[in-house]
């Protein structure tokens, strides 16, 4: 994992563009997206058609891994819609992609949603669950993050944002064997 | 909300009575739970309950409809019934595996193998469960 590149130290989408614009190493400009959605699911069907078109399109990854990352954004914005930000409030989600290389995904919340939980609580959770296997989880819930995100993505973190809501960050970096 | 449309159909495989039971669409977080009472309703309802879940026009499912899945799998087993998955396109067996379902539901790869394998189980060895709990081998 090393020999990749990383692409945020501070685990928020601003930081993490304006580091990688201001690279001059850096051969080509980082391709961002950001979409602003309220709080409701029925947006989500629209952003997992979103997150393959640019995953196939724009990113160079694998239709496997489009697939997978779709499923990726979707359980991190499913969380966010469900647990981080009220009714009327947003939702905001930002892809950020050097081709060839790697995707990031920030997904940030409010926090004043049903189940504020802290970076760290997330952080625990995420670790204390990840290992489990998961033939013995039995409830309907307990496998998005814990199972799809933390086994898909290479980096998963979270952080606690300065309004009180929570940015959850994955990267997913391109495997040369992973790529078409 | 997303769309999906669920078909049910009535089979006998062997002597047993069963549900095959089509999903078409996308299962979310916006119709998941409104969808599975359908199922839970078709296990109530079946004194042993034999289920072959046609996933081959599933485009999407989400941790909470495989959740579902889960449950119905526990609840199936508890009345001594069985479950089978029939035909999952690869976005949907890659999901499936990476969640453990593929070590406790059989995956079928069409119907016809299904039809095959659960009416070959149940003829070779009357009372026996019609589906083995083993991985599927694709």
């Amino acid at each position: 994992m090393d020999q990749n590149p990383a692409p945020t130290q501070g685990h928020t989408a601003e930081q993490s563009v304006l580091s990688k614009s201001n690279d001059p190493t850096s051969q080509e400009a980082p391709l961002k997206i950001t979409i602003i959605l309220p709080t409701n699911a029925y947006f989500m069907a629209g952003i997992r058609d979103f997150t393959m078109t640019i995953t196939q399109n724009m990113t160079g990854f694998s239709q496997q891994w489009a697939y997978r990352l779709q499923s990726v954004v979707d359980e991190l914005t499913n969380n966010a819609i469900e647990f981080g930000s009220a009714v009327g409030e947003n939702i905001t989600i930002t892809f950020v992609s050097e081709k060839n290389k790697y995707i990031e995904v920030f997904v940030k919340d409010t926090g004043t949603g049903s189940s504020k939980m802290s970076a760290a609580d997330m952080m625990q959770y995420l670790e204390s669950h990840k290992n489990i296997d998961p033939t013995t989880i039995t409830s309907i819930r307990g496998r998005g993050l814990s199972q799809i995100v933390a086994n898909w993505a290479d980096k998963v973190e979270f952080t606690d944002n300065e309004d009180g809501g929570l940015t959850a960050h994955a990267i997913k970096y391109i495997d040369a064997n992973e790529q078409l | 909300m997303s769309d999906i449309q669920i078909t049910f159909q009535d089979l006998t495989l062997g002597t047993r009575k069963a549900k095959l039971i089509n999903f078409k669409g996308q299962l979310d977080e916006t119709n998941v739970d409104h969808e599975a009472k359908k199922i839970y309703q078709v296990i109530t309802e079946m004194a042993e309950p034999v289920l072959l879940l046609d996933f081959s026009e599933l485009e999407y499912m989400n941790s909470k409809s495989i959740g579902y899945v889960t449950d119905w799998f526990t609840q199936i087993s508890a009345k001594s019934g069985s479950v089978s998955i029939i035909g999952p396109k690869p976005n949907i067996l890659d999901i499936l595996k990476v969640v453990g379902i593929t070590q406790i539901i059989t995956v079928y790869s069409t119907l016809e193998e299904a039809k095959t394998a659960l009416g070959a189980l149940k003829s070779a060895t009357p009372g026996a469960p019609a589906v083995t709990t083993q991985a599927s081998a694709l």
